[in-house]
């Protein structure tokens, strides 16, 4: 997934000459991932070790995909924060690889030409910059915010404060201030022209947009240093810096696709896999990866390493601190695309706002009718 | 049974094993699988599987996705079998024309889209779309149109796409056409010309009765295709903008893989297969009272 799985052949020459353990890595398509791995469990051909971003660990977790972390030495050392977030009924089943929350990537040129020397890091500044960008480039947005991705969206309604699934998460809790706060705001960004209106399939080539100016301000994860390096011929590292997201009256815990190394219950090599992700998660390999594609180690010792002082780094070490809680229910996934969904009606003037929270929450009550059940049955925690 | 009878049903049988293991057997599991509430919970545990009747459809009824999903779809019949079918006769009648030369390149040619991969044309096309620097908007703007947001805007995301569609597709109906044209007899075309029709109504006449037959099928095989339409709108729009290229198919798509409801995904496969049953039936009638079959 990702460029974990592109470059992941990189880590392994070291593994197989200590361990004589050859490894075969195999590359997955982000989309397409889930659906991918949720497949081959149910035809049993899951590979020994995967990775999981941790928002799915729970339901692999539910459905014996995945099995237990064998001994605690594995996730010692671990951002506790993080590691204590993927813990599932006292049970550590993943031991957390990279850190990726989102940050906003911005245009240092077109931020200074505004007047600003760092973007602002509450909503009111945030939005008062953008709007002085806007006067200064009428043509161009501000913000990449795509409408069919939900992080941005869900981020906000995180540092709103939204507690968006209640009775122990088997309910949707849309309707509430902290929700639709977030909501108006997000919605505003696209009303006043500050982002466009586009779908992921729209802009093909988003690093291209950032260097043209098309946009300035990009939340965006850390995956995303790579791809400005290998660009630096179009957009030189001095155009562009990191800063935390902005939030309501400041940063505030942010959601991320950080992913995390499970092995497979089926696996019939286990000492070999957990070796394999022990080597994997180890303080070289994870700044190994640090230097090759930007993923950030989830052990704090590598944060030690001069490789990770640099400038640009600083925005997701702060952020790393306060990791988004991620809802104890295996349709989280898919509930967050349900809100993308009703915020994108939102935004194109579909639904006003209260019509969509009323309509997400009766869909979202819908889609966790089997978990309230199992729940109310004494079946599931 | 007598010796033949004997040797015919041992060549058949292997072949008749295989279909029934890997396509009768399968499609009724599915189908007894759409009265279950088999999700994600009973891949975890089997005993999570109940048998709950007609349930899967009461709620697919109740959910406004799967409505838009049918309209959608229907859609993208309604407007695409006629813009296909009347690209490949329109294709079919100009090669079929005398003066016409290099015919088999002309074939050849406009043939081609269709043995390429849908993946790769439809990237290409999610390029000529693009907004911003795409060709068709600028086609539009060097004759003083404005631009269209062809794939984001909920509007046009359909007809964008069967743009893409008829232009991937109208090959393989005009090689069909082009060969029940060589089959319509010129001499009854000779003497309705010299009984003074016009092109139109020779047209009408002569050619049309003649590739009825053909017109009925490549219609049927257009309306099945389109009601089951899911890797153009997956791969140009992901379902979007706004739900508004969500077709039946790539609904069921995300219930049973995405997100693993395959008793709901069964449901949608259910309904589907109903319909399509009903659109042939109607066309086989209808061909039927025109005499076309």
């Amino acid at each position: 997934m990702s460029y974990e799985g592109d470059y992941s052949p990189h880590l392994m020459p070291d593994f197989t000459a200590a361990t004589g353990i050859p490894v075969d890595v195999q590359s997955l398509p982000t989309t397409a991932s889930h659906e991918k791995l949720l497949t081959a469990h149910a035809g049993s051909a899951l590979p020994d070790v995967l990775m999981l971003f941790n928002g799915w660990i729970r339901e692999f977790a539910m459905i014996g995909a995945v099995a237990p972390v064998p001994t605690p030495a594995l996730t010692a050392g671990i951002f506790p924060g993080i590691r204590d977030a993927l813990r599932i009924g006292g049970v550590e089943y993943a031991v957390p690889w990279s850190v990726a929350p989102q940050v906003q990537y911005y245009r240092r040129d077109i931020v200074r030409d505004a007047g600003y020397d760092t973007p602002p890091l509450d909503w009111e500044g945030w939005l008062q910059m953008a709007r002085a960008i806007k006067r200064r480039r009428p043509d161009d947005y501000v913000f990449l915010m795509l409408l069919n991705w939900p992080t941005a969206l869900l981020t906000m309604m995180t540092q709103a404060g939204a507690t968006m699934l209640r009775d122990r998460a088997t309910r949707g809790n849309f309707r509430s201030e902290p929700v639709r706060h977030a909501f108006a705001f997000y919605a505003q960004l696209f009303a006043e022209g500050l982002a466009p209106r586009a779908l992921s399939t729209e802009v093909q080539d988003p690093v291209a947009a950032f260097a043209q100016g098309y946009f300035a301000i990009w939340p965006s994860s850390p995956t995303t240093l790579l791809d400005l390096r290998r660009r630096e011929a179009e957009i030189p590292a001095t155009r562009w810096g990191t800063a935390r997201l902005a939030g309501p009256t400041g940063p505030g815990p942010v959601s991320g696709d950080s992913a995390s190394l499970c092995v497979a219950s089926s696996c019939d090599r286990p000492q070999a896999a957990w070796a394999l992700v022990r080597h994997m998660t180890s303080r070289a390999s994870e700044l190994k990866f640090q230097r090759m594609i930007g993923n950030l180690p989830a052990r704090l010792d590598a944060w030690d390493s001069p490789q990770l002082a640099q400038p640009v780094l600083a925005a997701f070490r702060e952020q790393m601190a306060q990791p988004a809680p991620i809802p104890p229910a295996v349709e989280w996934e898919r509930i967050q695309s349900e809100v993308q969904l009703a915020a994108e009606r939102v935004v194109r003037g579909i639904q006003t706002i209260d019509a969509a929270l009323a309509a997400l929450d009766d869909r979202v009550d819908r889609l966790l009718a089997q978990r309230r059940a199992l729940v109310d049955a004494g079946k599931l925690a | 049974m007598t010796r033949e009878t004997r040797a015919a049903w041992g060549f058949t049988a292997p072949v008749l094993t295989i279909i029934v293991a890997v396509f009768v057997l399968p499609t009724l599991l599915a189908m007894a699988m759409a009265f279950t509430d088999y999700s994600i919970y009973a891949l975890a545990d089997p005993r999570n599987l109940h048998f709950t009747g007609v349930n899967n459809f009461t709620t697919l009824f109740a959910t406004p996705l799967f409505w838009r999903a049918i309209g959608n779809t229907l859609l993208f019949a309604l407007l695409g079998v006629p813009m296909a079918i009347g690209a490949s006769l329109f294709a079919a009648l100009l090669l079929n024309d005398a003066t016409v030369r290099w015919k088999p390149l002309w074939r050849v040619v406009l043939f081609a889209p269709f043995v390429t991969s849908v993946v790769a044309t439809a990237v290409v096309w999610r390029f000529l779309f693009n907004t911003r620097f795409g060709l068709i908007n600028q086609a539009l703007g060097a004759v003083g149109l404005p631009g269209i947001d062809w794939l984001g805007d909920p509007n046009t995301s359909i007809p964008a796409i069967l743009i893409f569609v008829t232009w991937k597709i109208f090959g393989y109906n005009m090689v069909v056409f082009t060969a029940a044209l060589a089959a319509v007899p010129q001499d009854l075309m000779e003497a309705a010309r010299l009984d003074g029709a016009g092109r139109w109504t020779r047209f009408r006449h002569v050619t049309l009765p003649a590739i009825g037959p053909t017109l009925v099928l490549a219609g049927v095989m257009s309306v099945a295709g389109f009601l089951q339409i899911f890797a153009e709108p997956y791969v140009m729009t992901l379902g979007g903008p706004a739900q508004s290229t969500t077709t039946i198919l790539y609904f069921m798509f995300d219930e049973g893989f995405k997100w693993w409801n395959l008793g709901q995904a069964s449901a949608v496969a259910l309904v589907l297969f109903l319909m399509i049953l009903a659109v042939t039936l109607l066309q086989t009638r209808i061909a039927r009272r025109n005499e076309w079959l």
